[in-house]
């Protein structure tokens, strides 16, 4: 992918999003979609809109209403990208945008850095669970300074 | 694939296109009547909480694990107000990980992991909302409460919606959801609990209303919470009364409250299980400590 257009949603609205550190200068979009702000839960408040917007602004993004798979492949053709960079999502909604956009065009998918690498399959049933496997790897190590002065 | 790819060709000039939202406004107030008149759904005004990087990272730089775990649970307490920051990756969840991780370890002695764990916890739901997807809208598991799914109203009423329910802390809670994007996690827990299960509403409606405001609303750790509250996803249901809302509630509600002689939330916690579920819940209730 040479000329990549990047697309930011809403689950990566930083400085630190992997599309726009990885791509710094190329063309990225935000698309405020219908189907998100009036999905299930009906449609969000001006408040969350002006907070995004808020953040929005400070990112070198073109901001955009409308249907978020059709609006991210016509930035693509207006800059007569060969394929789109995002970073990964958790909301499903987000996923079938993405599946509509990768149907058209190659997509490539960045990660951020995890929270914690936990070897899977991850026991998820409770709280307790996870953490009886993720707090050992995220406890900071207080034997290590204390050693070593 | 990784953040390690080969940075591709500089963008070409910018072509200006008409149907792109504005970027330059005179002042905040002008921004938002510009966004009101484009989003005519979206209920409202502006929260005082704003967004971006800078106010992400003063609240970051101001994180104090051990004044956390000290008073986490009151609502004058030294809570993070990250999680608007976080939901949007403004910060990330392993950026947020390695400053509490060096506060906790530059102290004398042992701090709290408390602070890492709560971070852990939407590391935890976010997991789950993978896994789950759309399900994440359904029950994980029957009630608890003894009360039969149809005994829940479909949506939530009005009067808790425009917060004049009559009762001082409730009617707080809804006033701040609506007019500030952010509530205490005690707050939710409480304004949740009273919603399923002092008003007998479906989670759902409750869950539903918190993602149209809050500013770091998404289905997993918000839905997930609910069904905590609800026992659909949990051991038992959350309760409180009105000692557990007087000692953590910065005593703000009760002097004053029109409900002061007649509130639904005095009683033990036994009277409580009793006069709101339809089979006595003999396990030992949670005495409000947060999640």
């Amino acid at each position: 992918m040479d000329c990549p257009v990047l697309w930011i949603h809403a689950e990566a609205l930083g400085p630190a999003n992997p599309a726009l550190l990885a791509h710094p200068g190329r063309p990225a979009l935000f698309v405020f979609e219908p189907g998100l702000l009036e999905g299930a839960a009906g449609p969000i408040s001006l408040k969350r809109i002006v907070f995004l917007y808020e953040c929005l602004l400070e990112l070198p993004v073109t901001i955009r209403q409308g249907h978020g798979a059709e609006e991210v492949l016509a930035f693509a053709a207006r800059h007569r990208a060969d394929g789109v960079v995002t970073s990964a999502w958790v909301d499903p909604q987000l996923g079938g945008i993405a599946a509509c956009v990768a149907a058209a065009l190659p997509l490539q998918v960045l990660e951020a850095e995890p929270f914690v690498d936990l070897p899977e399959p991850v026991d998820l049933g409770r709280f307790s669970r996870y953490w009886r496997s993720a707090g050992p790897l995220l406890r900071p190590d207080l034997a290590g300074p204390l050693e070593s002065s | 694939m990784t953040s390690s790819t080969p940075p591709s060709e500089p963008a070409p000039p910018p072509q200006p296109n008409r149907a792109d939202l504005p970027r330059q406004f005179p002042d905040r107030g002008a921004m938002v009547l510009e966004l009101a008149a484009r989003f005519p759904l979206a209920s409202g005004g502006a929260s005082p909480i704003r967004g971006g990087s800078k106010p992400a990272l003063a609240a970051l730089a101001a994180v104090d694990p051990e004044r956390y775990v000290a008073s986490r649970n009151h609502l004058d307490g030294a809570v993070s107000g990250l999680s608007p920051y976080i939901r949007h990756g403004v910060l990330s969840l392993a950026q947020v990980r390695d400053v509490v991780r060096q506060r906790m370890a530059r102290g004398p002695g042992l701090v709290s992991e408390k602070l890492l764990q709560e971070l852990a916890w939407r590391d935890y739901w976010q997991r789950l909302w993978i896994r789950l997807g759309d399900d994440i809208w359904e029950n994980q598991e029957p009630l608890k409460t003894g009360q039969r799914e149809a005994a829940y109203a479909q949506e939530l009423p009005d009067d808790i919606r425009e917060g004049r329910t009559g009762l001082a802390c409730i009617d707080a809670f809804a006033r701040q959801l609506i007019d500030t994007g952010w509530l205490h996690n005690h707050a939710r827990m409480w304004l949740a609990a009273y919603v399923v299960h002092w008003r007998r509403v479906r989670w759902q409606a409750g869950a539903s209303w918190f993602l149209r405001h809050l500013l770091d609303g998404d289905a997993a750790s918000n839905n997930l919470s609910w069904q905590w509250v609800a026992s659909s996803f949990s051991s038992k249901p959350y309760l409180f009364n009105r000692a557990n809302l007087e000692r953590f509630g910065a005593g703000r509600h009760c002097p004053g409250c029109p409900a002061a002689e007649a509130c639904p939330f005095e009683g033990s916690y036994e009277d409580l299980q009793t006069r709101l579920f339809s089979a006595p819940q003999l396990d030992d209730q949670a005495k409000g400590e947060a999640v």
